[in-house]
């Protein structure tokens, strides 16, 4: 039966403890991160990100559907999110938990919401056919911070998609095969990304990254969702104990210090996969396009 | 014998790996892993290294389960869920039925004295009988000398997670010959902590400080997942004590 074991009174008691000489149970500070890991599958757009041992998989599907009849112009992004007993027991199938909800919606918000997506660049034929983008979500393994990690993964996920190239001549729609012409980027704005803070003795200490234990352990959370530009998309405090104004602001400065280092390892490990597909340095000769 | 025999679920057990027993009245014990498919075939039920003792006339499977399956005799962490009129209800491992101990399984307990145990409280107990149809009992007294044996509620320090294998090894009576664990030792030659090993993978460390009860946490989780041998955990020991 689904029941999550919590942690006794002496778990707690030793965190605690062990947080005011600012010490975590693993031995790193209280604003770093777990050894982040991001892996891209052979096809475009699957990403599969490892944050300590909590781990997700995001995957990019796009097809051809008929636009909202109230938003001619735009295309249709949906985010799905799946988690199945593979991540953690105490997950049951079919039944969305509070968890997977606050997932969801935090999802929606940070990434369709703030429009990272343009979604009018997935419009084709106005009003008749539309690009509709499907990113699945799938947590694979859940230690905690499960917001950030599928935020990562999914953002990942996005910037390595390749859509099929199209082109629209007197009305008529033309969906070129990756034979014919190389799938193109997705259009994004700006690549936000989330950081889930968790607070303890009234936001005197504020934890990035927790584990499950920590989470547990926690008298709440505050979830950032901002882009490296400093422009924040996401503010979030659901319930959990009471906190000053002031320790919401500094909440808000660090998580966007740590957007800043998050995407810089996307960006690495992109570059990196790029690297890896483009052997002999080929990709710049078969370019079509002239330097001039 | 000088080379461990592996088998797998299913295999079954050849007549001539059998201790031959030199008192013919001594029957064979079968261990852990082994079942036995009458009239006489002995098989393997679960995949791991096949142990003979030829004094004690036994044979079991080692094997490094990831699930800790309750057995008589055991001596386990729990933790108290809830409490009802005669019994606190613990959990053994997460996500399974919880463990029944009585409230008055304590020693010298009585009505008028029986300890308080708060929900979320750890106690060191031993199983007392455990089935595959019913919840498992545990007790916090030996129950043939009826004295706690340091088992009751654990107060203070930390619990760490280590796997089935290293608990059975830290639990062994000759820890460096038998399991070959040192960590412990040597540890204890610079540090003075207090120590419970729970056979369902839980270890309760108690010591000075924050830094020290994780230090030793550390040292033995990462003896455990890296599966160091003895020399390899002498110098982990000395790095992670020049740290503090």
């Amino acid at each position: 039966m689904p029941r999550e074991a919590e942690p006794s009174i002496n778990e707690r008691a030793f965190i605690l403890q062990a947080l005011q000489e600012n010490i975590r149970l693993d031995g790193r500070s209280l604003e770093a991160y777990r050894e982040l890991n991001i892996s891209f599958g052979e096809e475009y757009g699957v990403a599969d990100v490892q944050l300590g041992k909590t781990r997700v998989l995001t995957r990019i599907s796009s097809s051809i559907t008929a636009p909202y009849p109230d938003r001619k112009f735009d295309g249709v992004f949906t985010i799905t999110t799946e988690l199945s007993p593979i991540a953690s027991p105490a997950f049951e199938v079919g039944r969305p938990s509070d968890l997977e909800t606050h997932l969801i919606r935090t999802l929606e918000t940070t990434l369709r919401r703030s429009s990272a997506l343009s979604t009018e660049s997935l419009c084709l034929l106005a009003g008749t056919a539309v690009w509709s983008l499907r990113a699945d979500v799938h947590i694979l393994d859940h230690d905690g911070n499960l917001i950030d990690c599928a935020c990562l993964a999914t953002l990942a996920a996005l910037r390595h998609y390749r859509i099929p190239d199209t082109s629209v001549s007197g009305g008529e729609l033309t969906v070129y095969s990756v034979d014919e012409r190389d799938p193109v980027p997705l259009a994004l704005l700006h690549h936000p990304l989330c950081v889930t803070l968790n607070y303890f003795e009234g936001g005197e200490k504020v934890v990035v990254d927790a584990a499950r234990v920590e989470e547990q352990c926690a008298e709440g959370e505050v979830v950032v969702g901002a882009n490296p530009q400093g422009e924040v998309c996401l503010m979030q405090k659901g319930g959990g104990g009471e906190v000053d104004a002031v320790v919401l602001l500094r909440c808000v400065d660090l998580a966007v210090a740590k957007v800043r280092e998050l995407g810089k390892v996307v960006d690495q490990a992109l570059v990196e996969d790029a690297k890896r597909r483009d052997k002999g340095g080929m990709s710049r000769e078969l370019q079509a396009e002239n330097a001039r | 014998m000088a080379t461990d025999t592996i088998v797998l679920p299913g295999d079954t057990i050849s007549s001539d790996v059998l201790p031959t027993s030199s008192s013919s009245s001594q029957s064979l014990r079968l261990g852990p892993g082994l079942r036995l498919v009458p009239p006489s075939t002995i098989t393997s039920a679960v995949a791991g290294s096949l142990r003979v003792d030829q004094k004690k006339n036994a044979i079991w499977v080692e094997n490094n389960g990831g699930r800790y399956i309750p057995q008589p005799n055991d001596l386990i962490i729990a933790t108290v869920h809830h409490s009802s009129t005669d019994v606190y209800h613990c959990s053994i491992t997460p996500h399974t039925q919880f463990a029944q101990l009585p409230q008055l399984a304590f020693e010298g307990a009585t009505k008028k004295t029986r300890p308080q145990l708060n929900s979320g409280s750890l106690i060191y107990a031993r199983v007392l009988s455990a089935s595959k149809h019913l919840d498992p009992e545990i007790v916090c007294y030996n129950p043939s000398t009826g004295k706690s044996e340091g088992m009751g509620e654990l107060k203070g320090g930390m619990v760490f997670d280590v796997s089935l294998g290293m608990a059975r090894r830290l639990l062994l009576a000759k820890q460096r010959e038998d399991g070959g664990i040192a960590v412990l030792e040597e540890i204890a030659e610079k540090l003075a902590f207090e120590i419970a090993v729970g056979r369902n993978g839980k270890v309760w460390v108690k010591s000075a400080g924050v830094k020290e009860t994780l230090l030793v946490g550390k040292a033995m989780q990462e003896t455990d997942t890296q599966g160091l041998g003895i020399d390899e955990q002498v110098k982990l020991v000395k790095k992670l004590l020049r740290q503090l």
